[in-house]
């Protein structure tokens, strides 16, 4: 553990030189042969092989790692009283002791830590370190960017992040488009140009508008553009600067309609024409207000911004019609206290059966209008049910206030108002200009980060010392380490060429930002020259995914980062402080396999709709994150006392009652919420984000679930299953039961070997459903669910609260398996032998000192197995 | 074995049995060697148009099967283009319902898995201009890909046809900055070259193999590189084709932007820019007015028509504007002529269909398809029923279309057998 840090580089050599190792075989001591003859060549000699272990040799050549791996193999199964079988003779603890302790000697002669292979940043990281390089939180990557492979489980080891042709095209792509950012090609002078529209030049959408002889109807203030605005279809501004706006609207009024006495309120706003049409119409900027009160024709013109792509919109933003609930049921209510006919007439369109089920489909737009007011001027229309307390009334309020109502039938009541009034008109609208340039946001966010990358020029400066400064202050950290006299050079000597050849400096600049981001210094990981500086590197991404802050880099240049206790100090502080962060979003949906939720649709008898799956990931990461911040005991993870939720997901997921909290939406506000220990919720194996990320949103497979706990949870992963084997896919619909169907695997003794492992924990979790509800029976069959099963070390347990419980009384192994997924996240490389003996010891010491999550991950950033390259 | 065969291990007596199972009710002709569509046919191009809304089935398949059939209404514009085309029914990838789904379409079984065109063009597209060309029409939202590669990631569709034009037609200033581009660009790769050469002496030698894998892809993109520079001094193709001035982008202008993106994409096959050419046709909120009458219901208000015969009528009036458009673009591979004397109708297998079988009720199933040019034998419905239990896959036909433009496959998604007796 003192060892320095650089000599663990030395040790590098050592290992990378491992395949050319001399043989170092050694006969097995003859009380060994003793008890494995005793033991376990009944199951594992050459003939029997059992699970294709073969423990039957004289000699061993332990620099074979092929050989070691059998051993390290046996080791674990020794280690964890899995071998041999509970139900056969066992060694004595002496006889036992002995095997393991000279394994190990043997073992960790050869196995040493450390080795993770160079590689290039995955996706997330590539992403942050550009922000963090250009200071431009709003970088987003381009569609089509190529993702990452993962490996052992994460997309921070080497294996699953080769470089390809396809990421090489992808980084020179995106180096140009931010190169262009900062230093855009010069673009023609801005020409002044006119453009006109009348009503049938602007977009109908929904509802929205209608076009009527000269003039083009709004009716509805939804703060959705696409159900209430218009905007002209053929109209871009191509030059950022002001313009000149006509607009000539009135007031559309006839005796049928309520009158309106106030000004009607036009809003003109300001939208890119490529936006979403499902954009909410405020975050349009908003132009002028232009405020309408004669049934004649006004003209009024203004000058306002537009930016490069934009258009107008406009939208009558006092109308009476809103599509939006709750308001869409008081314009509802309001026309039915006026006009029963016109109320039986909405109760026939939407009830067109006389019973009580809405028949929605032909009620959208103008085809929508016309059969309710078939209905309305119908002179034979049932006028018995048209009273406000009436049950269909009810109902079609009811509708009327949920998405249905805003989707379905709102649009033919906007017809109503197109026709008769009151309705806002435009007759015509006619832009010019740019009357004089404008900076748009986005000119200002590219002299940002021009001047984040250029600097100040010192006054008097020569062209070739300002250069040079600049490659000082950005290779350094564009490289994320200190950077040779060498390579500074070499850059200078491509920016001076540039200049030479009669180029701006501005386009120098466009090549070098184009030529640090392809370059292996920028794109990979642990190619760095000096151990302070991998370090540095390797925590920062870590615990932040992004690149070393100014303080880490700065401990890492003085090299004080490698005395003991100094890098442990550095972990407190970049430590996750709230569950958005970078480190709990990406280590946990990798880990326990939330970020599977975003792909899982749950079958709608579930109920399970994208707020519910939200808040099942919420409450996962923010349990974690509590977990973490308050040091909780890793027996916590297990069986707390505690989870985070809404009330309404705890009711409807959990069968919890929780007083609800405050704020305006108390139903829906996340809060930690207490409960008993020891129940069927709570800890890692009730939450519903995990048992939905190990289903697949319709049925469960105990299996699969298995397979997950023993990967996930007790960090001992059965070996891939073998290819000529059909799927056991248990049918829950059938007459047979899952646990009948998983008979099966026991009965064959090739299959027996892994399912007595992985089956009785899948079924175990079997009274949770695909998406974590509490249930009793299996679907379809109606049969009883009996979660009971004997665990492979003999334990009985009859259901997910023994289980539980069981795994509190190991829970070392659960805290080992964290301690690995960890440190295979933040080292990039699957641990050895040697360093899973380092875990071991950190987590018994950790046991001992209180069991913190909190201590136990800072303990891994100081061991030797994180420290080391 | 047949000697022509390209693929020695297909079953070909199974062949024979599916054949017998799915396509008895069928009057076919007689059964020649399977592999017939496979051999060099001079069909070299790739086309695929997909609705995001569907296709109304009543409206878009005939009440007849085989030759002769009465043209239903939705594709009354292609009337001209009879003998040109095969209309598909019963087909389809056995994929999941709803919208979610919708990229079945082209990806099989799977949705947003590699699609049938992106397959193509990685084995056919790789020595053009572009490997392929991805287009979209009518979308007001986030866009819906239809074409997918080997990894599943969404391709970006052009939106714009002023930037598929400057894609296609490179003016005089773009062609000089992307010239500068890939000057400087190379001179920066000398640098980086060397600087990774240092690099690499100062790993270890495991850690050395890690950056040899750098130094493979930055000499494939340096091939690339010197191919785009030469390809930039080749005479480019010119075209008198004018644009209006404005791009038609706002989902309204829908038909309009269809039209001027065939009559691009026309140009870009007789350019032989490209040889793989997808076009998504969106929708969503958009009213159209249409034949002088503004229609009673926005776009996808219409695909939910729950039967009512009005809201059909004007759902078919989209749908048969969309084939008018789609009629001028074969008409135009008929009258354009490749440099091998042939019509580009001929050298182009062109794919209408949509992965939304039923809008009005998200269903997927019997996807509404139609198979043009290519030099098949064309001018029938045919007509596939689902129920048989050998029933042929969408897939299957793929298979066929892909073996029509030589390559050597025998399976799609889910589908491993083909529809080449069918146009043989």
């Amino acid at each position: 553990m003192n060892r320095p840090f650089c000599s663990a580089w030395a040790g590098l050599a050592f290992v990378s030189l491992g395949a050319l190792e001399a043989a170092d075989t050694q006969p097995v001591p003859e009380p060994i042969r003793g008890m494995l003859a005793r033991h376990c060549l009944d199951c594992h000699d050459a003939s029997e092989k059992k699970g294709d272990v073969n423990l039957d040799h004289e000699t061993v050549d332990w620099a074979d790692p092929a050989q070691r791996d059998v051993w390290i193999r046996a080791f674990d199964a020794v280690e964890r009283g899995l071998m041999p079988p509970p139900k056969k003779p066992q060694p004595s603890d002496s006889e036992r002791g002995a095997a393991l302790a000279y394994w190990e000697q043997a073992l960790l002669k050869h196995v040493k830590i450390g080795g993770s292979a160079p590689r290039r940043l995955n996706q997330r990281e590539y992403l942050s370190t550009v922000r963090s390089l250009f200071e431009w939180p709003g970088f987003v990557l381009p569609v089509g960017f190529p993702g990452d492979g993962e490996s052992h489980g994460f997309d921070t080891v080497s294996d699953g992040l080769p470089i390809s042709p396809a990421h090489f095209e992808a980084y020179r792509s995106v180096a140009l488009e931010i190169a262009d950012e900062l230093f855009p090609p010069k673009k023609q002078g801005a020409q002044s140009q006119r453009w006109e529209a009348g009503p049938r030049d602007m977009v109908l959408s929904f509802s929205a508008a209608s076009v009527w002889e000269d003039a083009l109807r709004l009716v509805s203030k939804s703060a959705t553009a696409f159900r209430s605005c218009t905007w002209p279809s053929r109209i871009e501004v191509k030059d950022s600067g002001v313009y000149r706006i006509t607009v000539d609207a009135s007031q559309f009024n006839t005796p049928a309609g309520r009158p309106f006495s106030v000004p009607m309120l036009l809003e003109v706003r300001a939208r890119d024409l490529t936006a979403s049409d499902r954009t909410n119409v405020n975050t349009f900027r908003l132009l002028k207000t232009i405020e309408v009160r004669s049934d004649a024709p006004e003209h009024t013109v203004f000058e306002a911004e537009l930016y490069e792509g934009q258009t107008v919109l406009f939208r009558w933003a006092n109308a009476e019609m809103n599509h939006d609930a709750p308001e869409l049921a008081d314009v509802y209510r309001r026309w039915f206290e006026e006009d029963k006919r016109f109320l039986a007439a909405w109760q026939k369109a939407i009830f067109p059966t006389g019973t009580l089920r809405p028949e929605l489909t032909r009620l959208r737009g103008l085809n929508g209008w016309e059969v309710v007011r078939k209905h309305w001027e119908n002179p034979g229309l049932d006028l018995s049910q048209a009273t406000m307390e009436a049950e269909p009334t009810q109902k079609i309020l009811e509708l009327a206030n949920s998405l249905s109502g805003t989707t379905s039938f709102a649009d033919a009541l906007c017809h109503f108002y197109h026709e008769r009034g009151p309705a806002m008109e435009v007759h015509r609208l006619s832009l010019e200009g740019p009357l004089r340039p404008a900076e748009s946001p986005r000119d200002s966010l590219r002299a940002k980060l021009r001047q984040h990358w250029v600097g100040e020029r010192q006054a008097g400066e020569s062209m070739e010392a300002a250069v040079n400064g600049i490659l000082r202050r950005v290779l350094p950290r564009a490289f994320r380490r200190p950077v040779s006299a060498e390579t500074i050079r070499d850059y200078q000597g491509l920016v001076e060429r540039h200049l030479e050849a009669g180029h701006s400096f501005e386009e120098a600049m466009h090549l070098l930002v184009r030529n640090v981001l392809v370059s292996p210094r920028f794109l990979y990981h642990g190619v760095e020259e000096g151990s302070e500086h991998l370090l540095a590197n390797r925590l920062a991404y870590f615990l932040t995914q992004s690149p070393p802050d100014e303080r880490l880099s700065g401990l890492a240049a003085e090299g004080r980062l490698l005395k003991r206790g100094e890098l442990q100090k550095e972990a407190v502080r970049l430590m996750p402080k709230s569950h958005h962060a970078a480190f709990v979003q990406s280590f946990v949906g990798q880990w326990l396999d939330t970020q599977r939720l975003a792909t899982i649709m749950p079958d709608p008898r579930f109920k399970f709709e994208d707020d519910k799956i939200a808040t099942a990931r919420k409450e996962t990461e923010m349990f974690f994150t509590e977990m973490l911040v308050r040091n909780l005991p890793m027996t916590d993870f297990i069986d707390p006392d505690f989870t985070f939720s809404t009330p309404e997901f705890l009711r409807a997921v959990y069968g919890i009652q929780a007083p609800t909290g405050g704020g305006s939406r108390p139903d829906k506000a996340m809060t930690r919420i207490p409960m008993e220990r020891g129940g069927r919720f709570g800890g890692l194996l009730g939450q519903s984000a995990i048992l939905m990320a190990t289903a697949n949103g319709v049925d469960t497979q105990p299996v699969i679930r298995g397979v997950w706990v023993l990967e996930n949870i007790l960090g001992t992963p059965p070996p891939p299953p073998p290819k000529n084997v059909p799927a056991l896919t248990p049918d829950t619909r059938g007459s047979k039961s899952p646990r009948e169907l998983l008979a099966a695997h026991t009965k064959d003794a090739a299959c027996a070997v892994c399912h007595q492992r992985i089956d009785p924990l899948g079924l175990a979790l079997e009274n949770y459903d695909p998406v974590g509800h509490w249930r009793e029976q299996w679907p379809g069959a109606g049969l009883a669910i009996d979660p009971g099963c004997v665990l492979p070390d003999g334990t009985v347990i009859r259901g997910p609260v023994d289980l539980k419980a069981w795994l509190v009384a190991h829970i070392d192994q659960f805290s080992q398996c964290v301690a690995e997924k960890l440190l295979t996240y933040g080292t990039g490389r699957p641990l050895n032998f040697a360093e899973k003996r380092e875990v071991r010891d950190l987590v018994k010491r950790n046991h001992e000192a209180g069991n913190g999550f909190r201590d136990l991950l800072l303990a891994l950033v100081e061991s030797e197995t994180f420290r080391t390259p | 074995m047949n000697p022509r065969n390209p693929f020695p291990h297909a079953p070909s007596i199974g062949r024979r049995q599916f054949l017998r199972g799915a396509l008895a009710a069928l009057a076919l002709p007689p059964l020649e060697t399977w592999s017939a569509a496979s051999a060099p046919t001079g069909a070299r191009n790739f086309v695929a148009v997909g609705t995001f809304l569907g296709w109304h089935q009543n409206a878009f398949f005939p009440k007849q099967t085989g030759a002769g059939y009465a043209m239903p209404e939705t594709l009354s514009p292609l009337e001209p283009h009879r003998d040109a085309f095969t209309v598909f029914s019963g087909l389809d990838h056995r994929a999941a319902n709803g919208h979610a789904a919708w990229s079945n379409y082209l990806s099989g079984v799977t949705p947003n898995s590699y699609s049938l065109d992106q397959r193509i063009a990685d084995e056919l597209g790789q020595n053009s201009r572009f490997p392929s060309i991805e287009l979209t029409a009518g979308s007001g939202e986030l866009p819906h890909p239809m074409s997918f590669t080997r990894r599943g990631v969404g391709l970006p569709m052009i939106q714009r046809p002023s930037v598929l034009y400057r894609r296609l037609f490179v003016s005089k200033s773009d062609m000089a900055r992307t010239d500068y581009l890939l000057r400087s660009g190379r001179s920066g790769l000398d640098l980086l070259k060397d600087d990774a050469k240092r690099l690499q002496a100062a790993v270890s030698n495991r850690d050395k193999d890690r950056l040899e894998e750098y130094f493979e892809s930055f000499r494939a993109v340096e091939k690339r590189m010197e191919r785009q520079l030469n390809a930039l001094h080749e005479p480019l193709p010119e075209t008198e084709y004018q644009l209006p001035t404005y791009d038609p982008i706002t989902p309204n202008l829908q038909i309009e932007a269809e039209t001027i993106l065939y009559h691009l994409m026309a140009l870009a096959l007789e350019t032989e820019s490209t040889r793989v050419l997808t076009l998504q046709l969106d929708g969503l909120g958009q009213v159209f007015s249409l034949d002088g009458r503004t229609l009673g219901a926005g776009y996808h208000g219409l695909s939910h028509h729950g039967n009512d015969p009005r809201m059909i009528r004007d759902l078919v009036t989209i749908e048969t504007a969309h084939i008018h458009c789609f009629a001028g673009f074969l008409q135009a591979l008929k009258e354009k002529k490749s440099v091998r004397g042939k019509t580009l109708l001929e050298e182009t297998v062109v794919l209408l269909g949509t992965g939304t079988g039923d809008a009005s009720r998200h269903s997927n199933a019997n996807l509404p398809t139609l198979v043009a040019g290519g030099g098949f034998q064309h001018g029938r419905h045919i007509a596939i029923d689902p129920r048989q239990p050998d029933a042929p896959l969408l897939g299957d036909l793929y298979v066929t279309l892909m073996q029509r433009l030589g390559m050597e496959v025998d399976k799609f998604s889910n589908a491993s057998r083909n529809l080449n007796q069918i146009f043989s």
